[in-house]
This record gives structure tokens, C-alpha cells and sequence, in this order.
């Protein structure tokens, strides 16, 4: 640790200034301070249109006294002396609640989760994977709309006022490609934290695929029928709803619906869903979580009975719970809330188109469902009638109509293959008996 | 800078202030700062583009290495891109009646406070309420010697209540935002109101799925708009191939009642005094009496397209502008509110959303709208709960039979390619026949 803390301390001397200068206010300080940089190309149709680098960088500074919690953030990092009167003068305003200290240093591995240290920013590096993108999309008979492939490092430096100093590294290519044949639209993406795992002539051919399966689809009657929602579509309304509904100050404030259905059944008995933080080379690994607790496995969901919600400190010492290591921050310099690394959802896999199903690869409008009760009607994005994994007769247009919660009592499988939406890594399900409304 | 055809530099500097009230508990309020610029070079072929958080400006021998590096990015680039000749000027960005930055933060939480306290209700199980203060500092500058700099303040609140009984849990949703300075005064009716939709949802029903006749309140028809028209209309995407109104321009889409504008002239949220590019912005007439009259562009869409209007480009800071909308509203027609409901007879009455989808390819759109009524007989009758609708871009438009002369504007943000802005939408009352509404209720 001795020689790792000198070093760090030459990099970043003027975070521990700033925990000197904020410890003549506050009982604690916690810093996070994030540096990126990131290259992408964009394609208009077939042609590289625009190439753009850029550097990010954010701090964010929270303090707690008497347990009243400030913050603040900047970009600007030379500027952390207003940034540090803002989160004291913030601390002031919020209401005092009981607060049991940040943590204490642990000492982890030193090698990160979600890094590739092959990877490089490099322009031509990111015009080489749209050109692989574009050699696949060519096996249909699609038109590239648009495209884009992004390279990105990051490196996030994190200590408080009880001696945590820690250092992390991320990297990231994601990939996406969108085609049009006629009137009808194909997207397909990838994401990874090394190139070894993105497959861009995979994504191009799945863009013009889509786009050339769904052309001259057939209405489709209003009324029930066995539904199988592929990783896209389910993460759509597994994360703007089901999700969100796990979060512990939704759950203590009253506004999730499952806040009183701990130990009761919610799911499927098949299902287990789960965050697991330490999964390698996923893209939301981290072995800390955004206030320095340590990460683990979080069971939410176990033989379909819901087990335990998630806290960060702040909820978990308000509601006197312990802290699931499950605070995140949203985008640079955000500031902690409760959220997930790695969102899983498995369970007995299977085949789930061994009858004829209606298979929905994407849905129009996930974010219009009622985050609260859960009930959506969204339409449907490259639909089609399936049959043992085969692709057949596609639906033009339709709408599927249901709740988000009581959607996975009606499981009746997963399927063999799991995809990494995000930070969610998720099969397709099949439910028994959905609503579609034809045309 | 040999060889660089064009460059322009937009840089923003300001703070946001929120404060977060969560069933009487201020959870956090404060102010951060940011700092974020974007530098695009054309060299020859595409842009070249540098984002550069905490930017100083430069000039010089500095400022001449950024324009390399983005010279060198644009190597990578194959698509020659040109750009189309726009007016240039700034408008005057209206004064504010109070400005925010002279109320103190604790008065803000107090003013917040009582909003959300006004939502209180047995049955209301959480009540949220936020403030969101952004101000900032936008500098412009390109290689034509085009120099801007204004300053704009956004200000705003939301408030939720969320109504529960027998697991049946159900919110209400009020927001105001507005560029118009200070807006928390006397404004607890939002947080009455809020607790009052909640509250009466828990006893709405579910509407069952299908066709049916729709009269859709101002601010679901101004979302309709958006979605329906506004982003099939942006010229980036008309350029890709990816709107099927890409070609249509002359023809006739939709009933001749029916007129669709964006302006980011106009002094409402999604107001503008110059685009994200320096091009002066104006009144662009998407759908004129049911004719597809002029795409929203920025000056590559302009100039690889036409059939438009340029000034439409936006930004977040730091980031590449991108062809949006701003205000977007459909003209108020003739017909009265009563005629409306009179002509409708029997269907559904739709009020607000949590916004809308659209595909603008495949010309097919979703949206939401927050709760609503039956209409038996021209009266509303029972309320409802949640609807969507969905619809197709070239055949919707002529199902709009009658506009009121009641036109209303309500803010909000887009999404497009990881960017969010403000906008606004708008539209008096509209008859929508035969939408086409999802639902999971039997009866």
C-alpha cells in the first residue's frame, strides 16, 4: 500500500489539499474525481461524415456534518476551492439525518474489472470498425442510414477523510448501425469493454437483416398471444420500471410498488435476478462502489421470491439497513444515487419458440410506461411470428399492452443465450398469454 | 490551418441550482458548475470535432494546434460535406421578471416546500418536488468572423405525488418551466393538483385497447406534433434516408385544417436567439393546410437537401449540434372546444404525457398520455388511467378533423443521439379520429 499511496499522492495533491482544506469545516469529505478521453466516427449512410475526440473530465465533492450531506461538482478542476464552499453552503440547506461515517480503506486486487489496456483511442482504429460494420450490413439488401463506432478510457481517482484512496480504469467500444429497406427501419448495436468482444460485422448484418425481415409484414388480429420479448425490448421495460422499483429510497419514500412484497413471490419460480458487480470485463464491474463501499452480489430475486432491495449509505443509515454497495453515479461528475452495476436476470434456460410465438426484437415508447404502476402500451419494432428460433411471417404494426410487474408471473422460459443490454445482461423470456392490439 | 474550409467554436460556461424535497426531507439542494466547448473543422471532406471540457479560450499559436488536431481527425472522415448560405444575427433573449440568481436558496426551498407540502393527501404515500436552475454563458465565434454571446437562465419545477391503496399505486405529475425568470411563487396549486390526479387514479379504470375517436388536450396534441411530424421533419434525417417524409415536400399529407410549426423564435422554452451553428433562427412552417412545406435544417441539411429553413441546429454544451426542434405546435384553428367534444360523441378525452417515440423510417409513433376520460354522448364520463396511442406518419395526419382557437405551450426535453434540450410543445384542442389506443382493459 506504501508505495501505491506515494505515488498517488504526487498525481493528485491537490485532492488531499482539498480534503485538509474541507476538514477545517466539515467532519467528512469524500472526492471523486474522473478523467476520459474518447474517439468516434460517424457515418452518413455509407461515408465517414464526422470524427470527433474528446476530453472529459468531472469532480464531484460531497461533505457531511452533524449529518447534513453537501455537494457539488465541477469540470473544472483548477476551481475546487468554490466547488468546496458550494457542497459546504449545500450541506447546510438539507435536513440532518442519522449518519454512521463513511467507510474505512479496504485494500482490493490492483488489477481493474471493465479495462482493456490494449485498447486505444485512435481515430483510424474507429473508421476500421465502421468499415467491418459496413462489410456486413452488405449481405442484405438494406440501406445504411447512419452509424457510429466510439472508443473510450476513463480513470476515476476516489478518496475521503478516513484514508480511502483508490484508482480505477475503464474502457469502452460500443457500435451501432441503423438501415432502412423501403419502409422498414433495422438497429443493431454492441458494446464492450475490449474490442476482442464487440462483433461489428455481426452488428452490421443484423441491422439490414432486421431491416429486410420486417419489410411487407401482415396486420396481426387484436388478442392474446404467447409473447417472446428478445433482450432489447425486455431491458426497455425492465429498466425504466421494474428496476427502478428496487431502489431503496424509492421503496422507504413510498413510491415503488414493490415496496411491501419482500418474501413474497413476484416473479416466475424459474427466475433469479441479481447485481453482480464483479463480473470481469462487463461493462458496469467495479470492485467499490460510487461512495467507496465494497461491492458484492446483490440476490434481489431468488426462485422468483424478491429478497432485499438496494441502499447506498445515506437511505441505509436513514432506514437502518445496510448499505448494499449500490450507489453509482450518472455521467461525470455526478453525484451518488442508488442504482446497479450488473444487472442480471437467469434462471433454467431453454428453448423458447418450440411453439409459434410472436417474437418482438425492439419496442417504440418504453419510457411512456407509468414508472409507479407499471402498466405500458408500446408499440412494436421489428416483430415477427417465430417458430424453433426460425424468423418467419413479420407483423407490421401493432401495439403490446400489459404491466411490467405482473409480466413476470407469466414467464414461462428463457432462452439459452443472454445479451448485454447496457448494464444489463439479460435472455430473451418467453411470457404465456401477452395483449397485442392489431391494426 | 491549410485547407480547413470552415471552423466554428461554441463554448458554454455556467451553474445549475436544484434542490430536492422528498416527503419533507430537503435530500440535497446546491449549485455546480460547468465548463464544456466544441470546436468543428471542415478540411476538405467531414468535420472534424474537438469536445474539451474546463476550456480555456485561446488564441494564437494555441488555438491554431486545436484546429490541427481537428484537421486530423477529419482526415478520417470521406463524406465532402457542404454548407448551405444562412442569414446571420442574434435576437434579444427577453428580460426576466425576477431573476433567480437574486432569491436567496433559502428561500427557493422554502417556496419548493410548499408545493410539495400542498400535495399532502391520507392517501398520498410520497410527495417530490424539484427545482432546477440552469444559467448560461454562450459564446459563438467561426472563421467568417461571426461572433455571438448571450447568457439564458432556465428555471423550473417539477411535482410528484404518488397515491396508494390495496397495492394499487398511482402518480400524479405536475411541472412548470419557463425562461421567463423566478417561478416559484403562488404556484402550490401544482402540488394540489398533482396530489389530486394521484389520488383519483387509484378509482379510474383501464381503457380497453383499440379504435375509437379521441379528443386530445392541448399539451397531448402538442406531443403528438413532436412526434408525429417534428422529427420526421429534421433534415439530418431526411439526408440519411431515414423519414418517410424525405421526397414529399409539395404533397399533401393530412387535412387542410391542419398547420405545424416550429419556431425558435418564439419566447417560450425551447426559445433560441441564435442556433447552435450562428444561423439566425425563424418561424419554419413544417405542414402548411395539410402540405408538406419545409424540413428543419442546419446548414449541411440545407445544403444537401434545400426544401427548408436553416437555424435549427442545437446543442448541449460541449457537444456537436445536431438538426432538433424547439417550439413545436400545431396553429389553432376554428372550432370550439364544444364542438369538439360534440363531434367526437362517443370516444376518449386524453390530457398531458410522459412524451412519445417515434420511428421517422418506418414513419410509425408512440405516445403517452398521463389519464383521461371516456366521452359518451359528447360529456366526459369516467376517468381513465394511462393510454397510448400509436400512429403512422402519412396517414394520421389526415384524421385530424378540427383545431380550437385555444392554443397552449408546455415545456419539456428531447432526446436525439445522447443529447437532450429544451423544448416546447404545443396545440389548441384537436379531434384525432380513429386513433389507434393501447390498453389492457377488458370492459
Amino acid at each position: 500500500m506504501s508505495s501505491f499511496s506515494m505515488r498517488w499522492w504526487v498525481a493528485v495533491a491537490w485532492i488531499e489539499d482539498l480534503i485538509r482544506e474541507g476538514l477545517k469545516s466539515v467532519d467528512e469529505v469524500e472526492v471523486f474525481y474522473v478523467e476520459g478521453t474518447s474517439v468516434s466516427a460517424d457515418l452518413k449512410q455509407k461515408k465517414v461524415n464526422l470524427a470527433t475526440s474528446s476530453r472529459d473530465c468531472g469532480l464531484g465533492i460531497r461533505t457531511i456534518h452533524n449529518g447534513r450531506i453537501g455537494s457539488s461538482s465541477t469540470n473544472d478542476p483548477g476551481t475546487w476551492r468554490e466547488c468546496l464552499v458550494a457542497a459546504i453552503a449545500s450541506g447546510k440547506l438539507s435536513t440532518p439525518q442519522t449518519w454512521n461515517g463513511l467507510p474505512e480503506p479496504v485494500s482490493f486486487p490492483a488489477s481493474p474489472l471493465s479495462f482493456d489496456p490494449a485498447l486505444e483511442c485512435d481515430p483510424a482504429r474507429a473508421r476500421d470498425l465502421l468499415e467491418r460494420m459496413l462489410e456486413g450490413a452488405a449481405e442484405h439488401p438494406a440501406e445504411v442510414t447512419a452509424g457510429s463506432a466510439s472508443l473510450s478510457v476513463s480513470s476515476v481517482t476516489f478518496a475521503n477523510s478516513h484514508g480511502i484512496r483508490y484508482k480505477d480504469r475503464h474502457s469502452g467500444v460500443s457500435l451501432s448501425l441503423e438501415a432502412i429497406h423501403r419502409q422498414s427501419t433495422g438497429y443493431e448495436f454492441d458494446h464492450a469493454c475490449s474490442l476482442k468482444d464487440v462483433n461489428p460485422r455481426n452488428v452490421g448484418e443484423k441491422a439490414t437483416f432486421f431491416a429486410c425481415k420486417s419489410a411487407d409484414g401482415k396486420d396481426i388480429p387484436t388478442g392474446d398471444y404467447p409473447v417472446v420479448l428478445s433482450p432489447l425490448a425486455y431491458a426497455e421495460l425492465l429498466g425504466n420500471v421494474f428496476i427502478p422499483a428496487l431502489n431503496g429510497r424509492s421503496v422507504h419514500s413510498g413510491r415503488s410498488r414493490l415496496a411491501q412484497s419482500l418474501g413474497q413471490t413476484i416473479a416466475d419460480p424459474r427466475i433469479e435476478m441479481y447485481d453482480d458487480p464483479l463480473l470481469p470485463r462487463a461493462s458496469g464491474s467495479v470492485r467499490w462502489d460510487a461512495e467507496g463501499t465494497p461491492t458484492r452480489r446483490i440476490d434481489f430475486v431468488r426462485d422468483g421470491v424478491l429478497q432485499t432491495f438496494a441502499y447506498d449509505l445515506k437511505t441505509a443509515y436513514r432506514y437502518g439497513k445496510k448499505t448494499t454497495g449500490s450507489a453509482v453515479r450518472g455521467g461525470f461528475g455526478g453525484l451518488p444515487a442508488i442504482g446497479h452495476h450488473n444487472f442480471i436476470v437467469d434462471g433454467k434456460r431453454g428453448n423458447v419458440s418450440d411453439e409459434r410465438v410472436v417474437y418482438v426484437h425492439n419496442v417504440v415508447g418504453a419510457h411512456t410506461a407509468n414508472p409507479m404502476s407499471g402498466d405500458f402500451s408500446v408499440e412494436l419494432s421489428n416483430a415477427f411470428w417465430m417458430e424453433d428460433g426460425g424468423f418467419e411471417e413479420p407483423v407490421r404494426s401493432a401495439m403490446l399492452s400489459g404491466n411490467v410487474f405482473d409480466l413476470h408471473k407469466d414467464i414461462a422460459g428463457l432462452s439459452k443465450e443472454s445479451r448485454a443490454i447496457g448494464s444489463l445482461i439479460l435472455p430473451s423470456i418467453k411470457l404465456n398469454k401477452q395483449h397485442i392490439i392489431g391494426k | 490551418m491549410g485547407g480547413v474550409t470552415y471552423y466554428d467554436l461554441r463554448h458554454v460556461t455556467g451553474q445549475v441550482t436544484h434542490i430536492d424535497i422528498d416527503n419533507g426531507v430537503v435530500e440535497s439542494a446546491g449549485t455546480s458548475f460547468f465548463n464544456k466547448a466544441v470546436l468543428r473543422v471542415l478540411d476538405r471532406t467531414g468535420w472534424g470535432v474537438i469536445q474539451i471540457d474546463n476550456f480555456t479560450p485561446c488564441t494564437g499559436k494555441k488555438f491554431e494546434d486545436l484546429i490541427a488536431s481537428a484537421q486530423n481527425l477529419a482526415g478520417i472522415t470521406e463524406e465532402i460535406v457542404e454548407l448551405g448560405d444562412v442569414p446571420h444575427g442574434i435576437l434579444p433573449v427577453p428580460p426576466m421578471k425576477e431573476d433567480p440568481r437574486s432569491v436567496s436558496i433559502e428561500e427557493k426551498s422554502s417556496l419548493l416546500a410548499g408545493i410539495e407540502e400542498a400535495a399532502r393527501h391520507p392517501l398520498v404515500t410520497n410527495r417530490r418536488a424539484n427545482y432546477n436552475e440552469r444559467i448560461e454563458q454562450v459564446r459563438f465565434l467561426d472563421s467568417s468572423a461571426n461572433e455571438y454571446a448571450y447568457e439564458i437562465c432556465r428555471s423550473g419545477f417539477n411535482v410528484l405525488a404518488v397515491a396508494s391503496r390495496n397495492g394499487n399505486v398511482q402518480m400524479g405529475y405536475e411541472r412548470e418551466h419557463t425562461i421567463h425568470g423566478f417561478d416559484l411563487r403562488h404556484r402550490q396549486e401544482s402540488g394540489k393538483k398533482a396530489a389530486g390526479i394521484a389520488v383519483a387514479l387509484l378509482d379510474a379504470g383501464a381503457v380497453k385497447g383499440g379504435k375509437m375517436h379521441a379528443v386530445l388536450d392541448p399539451e397531448l396534441a402538442g406531443v403528438f406534433a413532436h412526434e408525429a411530424v417534428g422529427h420526421a421533419s429534421e433534415g439530418d434525417l431526411i439526408q440519411e434516408g431515414n423519414s418517410v417524409l424525405k421526397g414529399k415536400t409539395g404533397e399533401t399529407i393530412g387535412n387542410t385544417i391542419l398547420t405545424i410549426v416550429d419556431d425558435p423564435a418564439l419566447f417560450e422554452f425551447g426559445f433560441d436567439p441564435v442556433d447552435a451553428e450562428g444561423t439566425a433562427v425563424r418561424r419554419t412552417e413544417i405542414i402548411s393546410r395539410g402540405v408538406v412545406n419545409a424540413f428543419l435544417h442546419n446548414r449541411e441539411s440545407l445544403a444537401a437537401v434545400g426544401n427548408g429553413i436553416a437555424g435549427h441546429a442545437r446543442a448541449m454544451p460541449g457537444e456537436p449540434p445536431l438538426v432538433r426542434m424547439s417550439n413545436t405546435f400545431i396553429e389553432n384553428g376554428d372550432a370550439s372546444e364544444a364542438e369538439i367534444f360534440a363531434e367526437c360523441k362517443n370516444g376518449i378525452f386524453l390530457k398531458g404525457s410522459r412524451g412519445g417515440q417515434v420511428d421517422p423510417g418506418r414513419g410509425i409513433f408512440q405516445f403517452n398520455a398521463e389519464y383521461g376520460y371516456l366521452v359518451e354522448d359528447g360529456e366526459c364520463t369516467k376517468m381513465i388511467r394511462d393510454v397510448s396511442l400509436s400512429g403512422e406518419i402519412l396517414s394520421t395526419l389526415y384524421r385530424i378533423t378540427l383545431c380550437a382557437n385555444d392554443r397552449k405551450m408546455s415545456p419539456g426535453y428531447c432526446g436525439k443521439g445522447g443529447q437532450s434540450v429544451p423544448v416546447s410543445d404545443g396545440a389548441p384542442h384537436v379531434l384525432l379520429l380513429d386513433a389507434v389506443v393501447g390498453g389492457s382493459g377488458v370492459d
